[in-house]
């Protein structure tokens, strides 16, 4: 066996979780039960791959078998890269038969026609999700096993989601690739980026949960009621207000769980509005800033953002509308209206005190946002 | 103060106010001297006049045309808005009276009702009033179960939509042969034209194609066929998902399938004189709106004998007909027939 496979495969092996190394092995299926068996799985992590390359010696590993056992690990671990998603197009009308051997060998022939040092490795899930595994060398070096890109493929649909590795210069071979293995006609990066690859097919997919008013007989979900104080001299002054925001929080957001995303980009190309007392711009130039909101779990943070009486409901279409334009960087620019006057703030309370004396830090953007929109 | 010749017109503010509880504006208006003295003068004590007290140069006569006209200019204004009010007041009134109407009907309707539940009681058992609370709230049940009830009979029927604020939501529920599935979404704006707003429709349904064609012209014909395409897909993976679930120990390796479920292709074992030979079967649903394959290519590995060449057939036929695992079902039913007899019609009940 070689020796950069079997270092490949320990170093693999390696990234692990201890608990989780005999289900992945298992997983892999290329290592027998009895061959398991002999290895001892609560030792610690270095001599368990030790273990494990040992006896992949015995059964001959090749770098196909180890590329496998990289994509399951991936498979499992998908957050710890970032995906970002793609888009592609075509202008035929017919239906599609995707054929899972004519797309493998399209784009294996594609790939390997421009560069001949690849390692491509396919793997298909349960979910119509089609895996490829691609580590890329250059014409005159060996596939570089530790730099690869993933790419997640569902069938039949336009959308790709991409892992790239630091070779920024193999994406347009690869996207090329895509177009031809999948019979689109062109190919364009999303303006969405997150580490959850879950998340981002549930924004492209529309499987997020979206509130739909129907007459349809869901069950009811059981809110949790705040019991009621036995202390009848407590009263809740702000009842009505309460429930106003939580209900037209529940109409944009909806009941279920948000997608997770990280961040949120917005580049403004906007004036700066203020009054004259604070007259921070001499000349009337647009004011570049960019805002970015973080958050471990953006989306469910804004859904709180109201409940938590820090933001006005309802909230600005800007940050509410995410889900739905499948986009987390946008590029806010002046909206030249015929009603100058229309403009819309998104007001935070009690932050950003250090301009000035002013209580509120007002960021005005056009109202008829969605046409102001632009690739970033 | 000496006089200088020049003319010093003192301007008195004369405030007109409306009548009472009808809000309005107050109008300041700059009246000239001379109509202020017109209009004070019946009030001075006879014989004074003000002219006297305050003048100095020119001589303002009380009784100059101008001033005359400016009073009966002022009069008019006045009538006018007290006659506003008036009307104001009038159709107020009869608002009222109006609402007073309405809601007597109402009270009356609500005492017929109350007297016909009580009649009702005492027809039953000649007691009044401690009955006629549960009776309110077996009524409300038996109304929440009614209209459970049609809404369940919406939602069975497979398009239901309610209507909102901007437009109409729809709810396609699928079913196939039986069984419901999944339901999908559509929130539709009406203005300025009928678009699609939100929809929950899975990515591979060409639901752009069936919108740009049908959406903005006939909407029944969009909703019938996107509901026809959502209804194969949902039937191709049902039969699908229980060929994997129910017959799995008789497929060989794994099924490639794709999102549309539109190419199944597999291996199965068949067994003939206790022997069991792989076939190959690929399906194409070359409908969209089909759930039955359009194109069945079955074949066995080279070195089979003779007579499993008409089972293929046999079967190839049969996939076409029946659905997958309907189809499935029937060759275990059999399995245990006559050696090498070519499957017929499925033997097994629905």
């Amino acid at each position: 066996m070689d020796e950069t496979v079997a270092e490949y495969i320990r170093r693999t092996v390696l990234k692990i979780p201890r608990d989780e190394i005999k289900t992945m092995l298992q997983k892999w299926g290329f290592l027998s039960e009895t061959q398991l068996q002999t290895i001892n799985f609560h030792q610690i992590k270095e001599n368990i791959s030790q273990d494990v390359v040992q006896l992949c010696e015995e059964n001959s590993a090749d770098i196909k078998q180890a590329a496998v056992l990289d994509i399951i690990y991936n498979h499992i671990y998908p957050n710890k890269r970032v995906w970002s998603v793609y888009q592609m197009n075509k202008t035929g009308e017919e239906t599609e038969f995707f054929d899972l051997t004519d797309f493998k060998k399209k784009f294996k022939r594609r790939l390997r026609s421009a560069l001949k040092n690849v390692t491509i490795n396919f793997r298909e899930y349960e979910d119509n999700a089609i895996w490829i595994r691609i580590a890329w060398g250059t014409p005159y070096t060996k596939p570089n096993q530790y730099k690869t890109s993933y790419v997640v493929y569902h069938s039949q649909t336009p959308y790709v989601f991409v892992s790239a590795s630091v070779l920024k210069s193999n994406l347009p071979l690869l996207c090329q690739a895509l177009v031809v293995a999948s019979n689109y006609h062109d190919i364009r990066e999303m303006e969405l980026r997150s580490h959850s690859l879950n998340s981002l097919k549930d924004i492209v997919f529309k499987r997020y949960s979206q509130n739909f008013q129907t007459y349809c007989p869901r069950p009811l979900q059981e809110r949790n009621v705040a019991p009621e104080s036995a202390d009848l001299r407590i009263i809740q002054e702000n009842r009505h207000e309460k429930e106003r925001i939580q209900r037209v929080n529940r109409e944009v957001f909806g009941d279920g769980p948000q997608p997770q995303l990280e961040f949120a980009q917005y580049k403004l190309e906007t004036m700066f509005k203020s009054d004259s007392k604070m007259d921070v711009l001499d000349k009337k130039e647009p004011f570049r800033c960019m805002v970015k909101f973080s958050s471990p779990h953006l989306l469910e943070s804004l859904k709180s953002l109201a409940p938590a009486g820090m933001a006005d409901a309802p909230l600005s279409p800007l940050l509410t509308c995410i889900p739905q334009k499948a986009r987390n960087y946008f590029k806010i620019r002046e909206k030249k209206s015929l009603f100058p006057g229309s403009f819309m703030k998104i007001i935070f309370k009690d932050h950003y005190r250090a301009w000035g004396r002013r209580d509120s830090w007002n960021i005005d953007v056009s109202k008829k946002f969605p046409s102001s929109f632009s690739g970033y | 103060m000496p006089g200088t010749g020049r003319q010093r017109r003192r301007h008195f503010v004369v405030r007109q106010t409306e009548g009472n509880g009808v809000q309005g504006s107050r109008r300041k208006r700059k009246v000239p001297r001379e109509e202020a003295l017109a209009a004070l003068t019946p009030l001075l004590p006879k014989g004074r006049s003000l002219a006297g007290k305050m003048e100095e140069g020119k001589a303002y006569s009380p009784d100059g045309v101008f001033a005359h006209l400016e009073m009966l200019e002022a009069r008019a204004h006045e009538a006018a808005v007290k006659q506003e009010a008036t009307e104001q007041q009038e159709e107020k009134l009869a608002r009222l009276k109006a609402r007073v109407q309405e809601l007597r009907l109402q009270r009356d309707e609500l005492r017929a009702k109350v007297d016909l539940q009580q009649k009702g009681q005492l027809g039953k058992e000649g007691v009044v009033s401690d009955l006629a609370q549960p009776s309110a709230r077996a009524v409300l049940e038996w109304k929440i179960k009614n209209i459970k009830a049609t809404l369940q009979i919406f939602y069975l029927t497979g398009i239901s939509g309610k209507l909102t604020k901007r437009g109409v939501c729809f709810c396609i529920s699928t079913a196939y042969e039986g069984t419901y599935l999944d339901s999908y979404y559509l929130d539709l704006l009406t203005k300025p034209e009928v678009q699609i707003h939100r929809h929950s429709v899975p990515i591979f349904i060409p639901l752009e194609q069936i919108a740009k064609k049908y959406l903005q012209t006939d909407i029944r014909r969009f909703l019938s066929v996107l509901s026809d395409h959502l209804n194969a897909y949902v039937g191709r993976r049902y039969q699908a998902d229980q060929l994997q679930e129910h017959f799995s120990d008789q497929i060989e390796g794994p099924l490639q399938r794709n999102s549309l479920c539109n190419l199944l292709v597999f291996n199965y074992n068949v067994s003939s004189r206790s022997k069991t030979f792989p076939f190959n079967v690929r399906l194409l649903y070359g409908d969209p709106c089909g759930s039955l394959p359009t194109e069945v290519i079955v074949s066995c590995t080279p070195d089979a004998p003779a007579s499993l060449a008409e089972t293929a057939a046999a079967h190839s036929d049969l996939f076409r007909r029946v659905a997958l695992h309907k189809a499935f079902r029937s060759f275990s039913g059999t399995e245990e027939s006559v050696d090498g007899a070519p499957v017929g019609h499925p033997a097994s009940p629905q």
